[in-house]
């Protein structure tokens, strides 16, 4: 029973949170001083060289019909509640009209997540290995070398390892192409070798500054666990260090890591722009940059309500699971 | 514990590193730096036949690297597979218009010409301008071996004004009043009013244009031609689609066998010579200057000089217009400079205060500032000086230019004309050569530097100065100014330029960019006080469609969107000449004399202060492939996202 009334009230926080972030990203772009259309007309425009006037206001007169810009901000609002949150039917993108938004976060979504879901939970991982030992065997030498390469890496903008990671491996040595090339026609073999020639470089920089991350994060916990007097209890009762690591400082430590990896899972959604931009990865984070900068309500709204809603359900689950992580906890 | 950490992660490094290289060969050496990743050694397809190609280079995408021209595309789709030139959306810039597209007429950039391509030579129209007979070639073929015929273009007609999905619906309704084809190889167009610049308005001017020839056997049969997407396009340009990238990176283009029954085999004789055309998106900055040093790529759309010049010292092979300096191509016909909007009122509604602005800018120090000193200068005003725009207009009215007076408003004029402009900056930057050289690489002149004139124009307009800056209406008077940030160099530069400039002569200045989204909007709507935009260019004989959106009647008031300049300069004299051109032949001394009189009059109102004509930094990398145009050979100019670059790569050789 109470944790049918947890569920419940878990349940009503996680859709009042959704609704509030759609309705905040729907009207946003809005305000914006800008206009699809007249982007539209001036990409048309400066391509072309010129336009008649006479033709302009055709065009312009088309697209605002074309891109359902007529009605009402109330009415565009209720009918993006009923479709897009509803539905996930985002509409066409203003940008690549009339092809549908959603259609378009549906092709990058897979790459966005594959790429950032492994090295999200990579270093996780590897950065939560590194951290424990590190913070528990604080005063060995090794935990020391381990923690102050995190402290190197950490600060280094991730855009900057991703740069120099290029510039080495597929510039200077040309292991790695410079960009993402994908060849699909020549069957699954060589899509699959392509693929995944193309995700190492960008995977690898996500991996070494989340790495870094996780080690500090970590390394900090285990060693303000490592100093409680349960552990110090466990070692008079003549426990194995592994034992006491293993049972004693991971899992009080590993709490508040597994709140964070939910937090982070949920964030892939929104992609990472910059390595996207340098290894040029197909992917969610340039998708939302190009639709911000065009202007591009629907494409927007698709993005950023998948990433609300993958966000808010991430830390639904975590709220649920919590207790049977960590029995002291209960659905109070 | 510790030892099965250290294998775990040990053979996970491992593991990754025979993922990475699984299967390929040691990537050959490219350029003067860094392995080639793009290309690899791989068994070449069969029908390649020789053994010498067995072993070639390969592309990432599986052809051979020596019958593969690599060009990049300045922005992914996020529509591929979609080839429907009549579908809003399609990136018709990523090799579709180049290599796929009919176009009716197309254009000879050097001469500033254009030529049937569809048609058979231009339109033959009656005395009032309202009925044209266009010829059709004969000899070319869809890809599926269909004839293309009159019936083709008479289609294509009727199929855009019928279908009210297609952008340009309502436009063609409000011009045409029928297009039929009389015979298989004549299409009679009755236009609602009359219309002397037919091929003008429905052929390429420069970029391209929104009329593309469709197959009536294929489009005949969807229900929709605005939404059919065309995965499969049947077309009659050399090149047709052989795969592309489902998430929209790049587009593999194949040579069609029947290339004699292609437009350019039918137009040229020539067959194009690569047999690949690989168009692909590059991504970033730096990643485009790796890939052209490594050569992966052929063609770059346009870089900056810093990028060029990196790119020259890596790989003896790239190269721009120039050799040397300027690097650039200064026909691009967009020119670039501030704009203002007038419908602001004074003091930006005042030729006096727009006059002020110009003369108060050290042009030689603009130059520098945006290029180097690379670049034709352009000072007519909303005219791009391109060297068509140079020998047709220009120089014939040199000493009307010379001789033009500003009325100070103190009793004392001033000649505002600056002939020594390109003898200075050949001096300041070690160029030689005669007259006709150094015009065409820097121009005829520049507005004058000559900020006491400037002054007298300002308090002429109604600004005061005093010790602490300049006062309109009692105010301090503040100068905004925009540009829009990151794409366009030439004109951000401009404006950062001509923000030191107008601040070291006493104006307080503030600058800011904007996004692409908001830049287009404040234009139509006026929403700003000087800014970086550019009127619009062309490279023909007759300007009608470069000045007509300039008629005063198009205005509407600040905020509001209209059809025609966001500037909403309003002046009767330019109108009425507008009006009268809309009329006459383009073909006709009237045209070229009207032309003369609009130059006059809105050079005298300086409406808009230009620059530099439109110039460009595009490299080529001569590997693989040769003969590109450049100043030595100027048989095109490089406009490789132009639809004319099917006539540019029949020319090319391989090395």
């Amino acid at each position: 029973m109470k944790f049918r009334t947890y569920f419940l009230k878990r349940l009503l926080t996680w859709a009042l949170t959704i609704w509030i972030g759609v309705t905040f990203i729907f009207f946003i772009p809005r305000m914006f001083p800008s206009d699809p259309v007249e982007s539209m007309i001036g990409q048309i425009s400066a391509r072309s060289g010129s336009m008649d006037p006479q033709q302009m206001e055709s065009l312009r007169r088309s697209l605002r019909v074309q891109f359902g810009l007529e009605g009402s901000l109330m009415e565009q609002y209720t009918t993006f509640l009923w479709k897009g949150l509803l539905h996930f039917d985002f509409g066409p993108s203003l940008m690549s009209y009339p092809e549908p938004a959603g259609d378009i976060i549906s092709r990058y979504l897979p790459y966005t997540v594959g790429l950032s879901m492994i090295a999200t939970l990579l270093a996780w991982i590897i950065g939560n290995i590194i951290g424990l030992l590190a913070g528990f065997r604080k005063n060995k030498k090794s935990s020391k070398i381990l923690e102050g390469i995190a402290i190197c890496i950490y600060p280094i903008p991730y855009f900057i390892v991703a740069l120099v990671l290029q510039i080495f491996f597929a510039y200077i040595l040309g292991w790695f192409p410079l960009t993402t090339t994908i060849n699909n026609f020549q069957g699954t073999g060589v899509f699959v070798k392509t693929l995944l020639k193309s995700s190492i470089l960008p995977a690898l920089s996500l991996l070494l500054i989340g790495t870094g991350w996780w080690i500090i994060s970590m390394k900090s916990l285990a060693a303000s666990t490592a100093e409680e007097d349960y552990v110090l209890y466990a070692r008079y009762r003549g426990l194995s260090e592994g034992v006491i690591g293993r049972k004693y400082v991971l899992k009080n430590s590993i709490l508040t890591q597994v709140t964070a990896l939910a937090m982070s899972l949920g964030g892939v959604f929104g992609g990472s722009i910059m390595t996207e931009i340098i290894f040029g990865y197909p992917g969610v984070g340039t998708l939302i940059q190009k639709a911000i900068l065009q202007s591009d309500y629907n494409m927007i709204l698709g993005c950023i309500t998948i990433s609300i809603v993958a966000i808010a359900t991430a830390t639904l689950i975590v709220d649920l699971i919590y207790p049977f992580i960590d029995p002291r906890i209960r659905y109070s | 514990m510790k030892k099965r950490i250290v294998s775990v992660l040990l053979a996970s490094v491992l593991a990754t590193s025979l993922v990475a290289c699984g299967g390929t060969a040691a990537p050959e050496a490219g350029g003067d730096a860094g392995a080639g990743a793009a290309t690899e050694q791989t068994e070449a397809p069969a029908d390649t036949g020789s053994s010498e190609s067995a072993s070639s280079e390969m592309t990432e995408v599986g052809t051979p690297r020596n019958e593969t021209l690599i060009v990049e595309t300045q922005t992914p789709t996020d529509v591929p597979g979609q080839f429907n030139s009549y579908m809003q959306g399609t990136q018709m810039g990523f090799g579709i218009h180049q290599l796929m597209s009919a176009m009716m007429w197309e254009m000879d950039t050097v001469k500033g010409e254009q030529f049937g391509e569809v048609a058979e030579g231009m339109p033959e129209s009656n005395e009032d301008f309202t009925e044209h007979t266009v010829k059709i070639r004969q000899g070319i073929k869809w890809s599926d071996g269909e004839d293309l015929t009159a019936k083709d273009v008479a289609f294509t007609f009727n199929m855009i004004m019928n279908t009210p999905g297609i952008a340009q619906c309502d436009y063609y309704n409000s011009v045409f009043e029928s297009v039929e084809a009389t015979d298989d190889y004549t299409v009679l167009i009755k236009t609602k009013e009359s219309f002397p610049r037919l091929a003008l308005r429905m052929g390429v001017t420069i970029w391209g244009n929104d009329l593309r020839i469709v197959p009536e056997h294929i489009y005949s049969q969807v229900d929709d031609p605005s939404t059919f997407k065309d995965e499969n396009p049947v077309v009659a340009g050399p090149y047709t689609v052989k795969s592309y990238d489902p998430l929209g990176k790049w587009i593999l283009y194949e040579r069609r066998e029947d290339w004699q029954n292609t437009t350019v085999g039918v137009v040229t004789g020539k067959q194009c010579p690569a047999k690949y055309v690989w168009f692909r998106y590059l991504g970033d900055d730096t990643t485009r200057q790796m890939a052209m040093i490594q050569n992966e790529v052929d063609i770059l759309c346009e870089v900056t000089p810093e990028i060029l010049q990196t790119m020259m010292s890596s790989n003896d092979k790239i190269s721009a217009w120039y050799d040397e300096f300027p690097y650039a191509t200064s026909d691009d016909p967009c020119s670039k400079g501030l704009a203002f909007s007038q419908g602001q009122g004074a003091p930006y509604d005042n030729a006096d205060f727009r006059w002020a602005i110009a003369l108060a800018m050290n042009f030689d120090e603009i130059s520098m500032n945006i290029f180097d000193g690379a670049g034709r200068s352009s000072p007519f005003g909303i005219l791009c000086n391109t060297s068509a725009f140079q020998d047709l207009y220009a120089k014939p009215m040199q000493s009307w230019f010379e001789d033009f007076e500003l009325d100070l408003g103190d009793g004392t004029t001033c000649k505002p004309w600056d002939g020594e402009y390109k003898n200075r900056m050949a001096e300041q930057l070690g160029i030689t050569g005669d007259d006709a050289y150094l015009e065409d690489m820097f121009g005829m002149g520049c507005i004058k530097y000559d900020p006491e004139a400037a002054e007298k124009l300002l308090i002429k307009a109604g600004l005061e100065k005093k010790d602490d800056g300049w006062y309109f209406n009692g105010e301090p008077f503040v100068l905004n100014l925009t540009y829009l940030a990151d794409t366009e160099a030439q004109a951000g530069r401009g404006v950062q330029a001509a923000y030191d400039q107008l601040t070291k002569f006493g104006f307080n200045c503030n600058i800011s960019s904007e996004s692409s989204a908001t830049w287009d909007s404040n234009g139509g709507t006026g929403n700003y006080y000087v800014a970086g935009y550019w009127p619009t260019g062309f490279i023909t004989k007759d300007i009608y469609s470069q000045i007509n959106g300039w008629d005063a009647d198009l205005i509407v008031p600040l905020g509001e969107i209209g059809s025609g300049q966001g500037s909403r300069w309003n002046n009767k004299e330019a109108t009425d000449i507008i009006h009268k051109l809309s009329k006459v032949s383009p073909d006709s001394q009237e045209a070229y004399d009207l032309a003369v009189d609009f130059i006059k009059v809105q050079y005298e109102e300086m409406p808009f202060i230009s620059f530099h004509s439109g110039v460009k930094f595009v490299p080529t990398n001569a590997t693989y492939w040769g003969n590109y145009p450049n100043a030595n050979n100027a048989y095109n100019g490089p406009w490789w996202w132009w639809s004319c670059f099917k006539y540019i790569l029949v020319n090319f050789t391989p090395q």
